[in-house]
């Protein structure tokens, strides 16, 4: 102690850390660094926080990421724009039906190539399952972290059987790699819409099941309302999108507002929320929820019988029959999985409501099979980026409420 | 115990008796980082229910788990956690390597992925997959429940080696 | 066929929409900075979705901060900050998105960087920039003047190099044994 009229002193750590340390201040050793992650169980896979805390309060605190960071983008650059569909799946694994979709209409964009009816009446079906599948898996581990664990086997029950009507749709639970640049892998299975139905209405109720068991629970109220509040402007400054921007009042969804595919052709409604705590987040993904079984059952209503490829010699992949009988079936075959098609010169950012939110493809195409630049926008790196401000003030196990409720995918967010 | 006495035959037939103990409670300790974590906790879930094979006592702390999933990429700036929470875990400990990824690096062959969780611990069983199914990961749940059994793991046969003096005891 | 072919389920309206729009922005854009701007690409004349405003790098903060505020533009919400290797002279290409909550439409603004030259940062008109420029900066080494915090995100802070440069090796493994610690320095700047 050099100094006598300041008795607050440095405190080295065992571990290295110098915390400032005032002897009569009582509550001064409660002050401490806390290394979060990033195997931490409540962390979701592999995110890590280093907080400042006083007592169980957020004093300061900033994030770290790239523990899981795969190099898609570099792969992008390194792989055929067929090849690159299976890295799509890997983005956001809860939803990869969605990254399939957005990927698909990326490439479309640059190639000028338009898919048939049936093939987007599907793309919109298998988006929205995986919207449900998706907030199924936020809400309930949002709801685990914060101890209801009963309510996340609902979530997890009705998840399952989901990736039923997903395997059976192209064979694969959760890297799907359904759809392909110009059209999908396999038309739906004779049936399929009765029981897309079916599937609707078992889900509708095990929602309201849901919703009745954990919305009005004074535990998950004292747990969610209030907490973690980001609001309209910290929204829009960090770039915030989906239902995490919604539930703060920001009314906007690309499905709506920046319409692709059929979405102008059925209703639904955005829901909104206003305050932007965990209990709207977790308020506006039930809603969404409900509002994507409508979008689905509309779509099993409209589709009809058709081909699901586009009409484009450039990106159909050649037929089984074809390539086993004729040799120029075989060379084009060959051709098209070796050396890959070439995409016009162009750039295209390309993007949609995925679950999270904005899910954007930036592709510069230098006229080769391979892309000059594949940029990947996940919403999850901006999410994650406002979380430190989020939690700054709030008690420590808060933060873990304010993290769950954000849904940060590890895959989109070191991709 | 054998009629002359001698206790080789008695700890054979202890140590079965404690890796039958062993391989019906194994405590999981879910190293879940990506696509393959969410098939895991679809498996610890109600339609798959790792309970029913004596694994549903999850422990996130590395001192009280004794089997180690490893579900999912291990990137170069993962790999010494992964190398630190192994290290901390009490012998006997066992790894599931779940998935491509963890197995070999699977599809990314890439400046950041480590290739193979087996470069930095050892593995007792690998599944194969991207994700593997639930039903995969069950059955390499039983496959190392067979493993343990015989003794077999990497774990048990260090410490079978350490017992006999011929290495040092961890 | 190329993306100058508009697909009506894919954003095939964009350009009757907002074509006359963007044509306004660009004029006011041209008026009100002179030769800030260098060259404005408008869609059906070259092959991409949305107008290109390629910005000389020392204005581009304050072209940004007009098309967040501006009544004509309203570009207020920042969709992405990336960059793209040219391998030419000069080298990188910094890319911004921007997205307007109000009209619902899409605008591109570049700026061409040499290797080794700072660009001014974002992070002032949108603190979203933050992370995205440190991600640009890991990646491809482009440095942002200004930056609050200006160091790597996605890798390991001992790497050597940037891994999106094209001259970077796709298996070009670097292996650590120990973790990062945590800088107890850093939690103020969150």
């Amino acid at each position: 102690m050099s100094n006598n009229s300041d008795p607050r002193t440095q405190l080295t750590l065992p571990s290295g850390i110098t915390v400032e340390h005032d002897p009569d201040d009582l509550w001064s050793d409660s002050r401490m660094i806390v290394n979060i992650g990033p195997t931490h169980p409540a962390m979701h896979g592999a995110l890590r926080m280093a907080a400042k805390l006083n007592g169980e309060t957020i004093e300061s605190s900033y994030c770290a990421f790239g523990y899981t960071h795969r190099a898609k983008e570099k792969l992008g650059e390194n792989r055929t724009f067929h090849q690159f569909i299976v890295y799509t799946d890997r983005l956001n694994y809860c939803s990869s039906l969605v990254n399939n979709v957005t990927y698909a209409m990326a490439v479309e964009k640059l190639l000028g190539v338009e898919v048939p009816e049936r093939a987007v009446w599907i793309r919109m079906i298998v988006s929205e399952i995986a919207r449900v599948v998706d907030h199924l898996v936020c809400v309930g581990i949002n709801a685990v972290d914060l101890g209801a664990f009963s309510f996340f086997l609902y979530g997890f029950h009705q998840r399952e059987e989901a990736y039923t009507l997903i395997e059976k749709l192209c064979g694969a639970r959760l890297t799907t790699s359904y759809t392909r640049i110009g059209g999908l892998m396999f038309d739906a299975p004779e049936g399929f819409e009765k029981e897309l139905k079916a599937w609707v209405n078992r889900t509708r109720k095990v929602i309201d099941e849901m919703d009745r068991l954990l919305t009005g629970n004074k535990i998950w109220h004292q747990r969610t309302i209030g907490v973690g509040v980001f609001n309209k402007e910290a929204c829009l400054k960090y770039s915030y999108t989906g239902p995490n921007a919604r539930a703060a009042g920001i009314d906007v969804d690309l499905r709506r507002d920046q319409p692709s595919m059929f979405y102008k052709n059925v209703e639904f409604d955005v829901p909104v929320a206003q305050n932007g705590d965990v209990f709207d987040r977790y308020a506006v993904r039930i809603e969404e929820m409900r509002q994507s079984l409508n979008i689905i059952a509309q779509c099993a209503d409209r589709m009809k019988k058709g081909p699901i490829w586009a009409e484009d010699k450039r990106v159909r992949i050649p037929d089984k029959d074809v390539v086993h009988n004729t040799m120029e079936g075989l060379i084009h075959h060959f051709k098209f999985f070796m050396t890959g098609f070439e995409v016009p010169e162009g750039e295209a950012y390309a993007c949609f409501e995925a679950a999270n939110g904005e899910l954007g493809f930036y592709i510069v195409s230098k006229g080769a099979p391979r892309a000059h630049r594949m940029r990947i926008r996940g919403p999850s790196v901006y999410h994650y980026q406002g979380l430190s401000s989020m939690v700054r003030g709030e008690k420590i196990a808060d933060m873990i409420a304010a993290l769950g409720s954000i849904n940060i995918i590890a895959g989109e967010l070191d991709r | 115990m054998s009629k002359d006495g001698s206790l080789g035959y008695l700890t054979t037939r202890l140590q079965d008796a404690i890796n039958w103990g062993r391989k019906n409670s194994l405590w999981p300790l879910p190293f879940g980082t990506s696509c393959c974590g969410i098939e895991m906790m679809a498996t610890l879930a109600s339609d798959y229910d790792m309970a029913r094979f004596g694994a549903e006592a999850i422990r996130f702390s590395p001192r009280q788990a004794d089997l180690l999933i490893v579900a999912g990429i291990i990137n170069t700036k993962m790999a010494p956690i992964l190398k630190t929470v192994y290290d901390q875990m009490s012998d006997p400990k066992f790894v599931i390597s779940m998935g491509a990824c963890a197995s070999s690096g699977g599809i990314f062959n890439v400046y950041s992925v480590l290739q193979g969780i087996d470069t930095t611990i050892p593995v007792d069983v690998y599944v194969p997959g991207c994700p593997p199914a639930p039903e995969g990961l069950l059955n390499a749940l039983l496959r190392l429940q067979d493993k343990v059994a015989r003794g077999d793991t990497h774990s048990q046969r260090r410490m079978a080696e350490a017992a006999k003096g011929n290495i040092a005891r961890l | 066929m190329d993306i100058r072919t508009p697909i009506p389920t894919n954003g095939g309206d964009w350009l009757t929409k907002f074509g006359e729009t963007w044509k306004a922005q660009a004029e006011a854009l041209r008026q009100k900075f002179g030769g800030a701007i260098e060259e404005i690409r408008m869609p059906p004349d070259y092959p991409t979705d949305v107008p290109i405003v390629y910005v000389r790098k020392e204005a581009v903060a304050e072209v940004l901060a007009h098309l967040k505020s501006d009544p004509a533009f309203e570009y207020g919400f920042l969709s992405d900050i990336t960059a793209t290797d040219e391998m030419t002279d000069p080298r990188f290409e910094v890319v911004y998105n921007l997205f307007s909550h109000v009209r619902f439409n899409r605008i591109r603004v570049k700026v061409r960087a040499r290797d080794g030259e700072a660009v001014p940062t974002a992070s002032s008109v949108w603190p979203a920039a933050n992370w995205a420029e440190r991600e640009v900066f890991d990646m491809f080494g482009i440095r942002f003047e200004g930056h609050p915090d200006l160091r790597r995100i996605l890798m390991d802070e001992r790497w050597v190099g940037h891994p999106l440069r094209k001259d970077y090796p796709l298996k070009g493994y670097q292996i650590f044994t120990d973790a990062e610690v945590i800088h107890p320095e850093l939690l103020d700047k969150g």
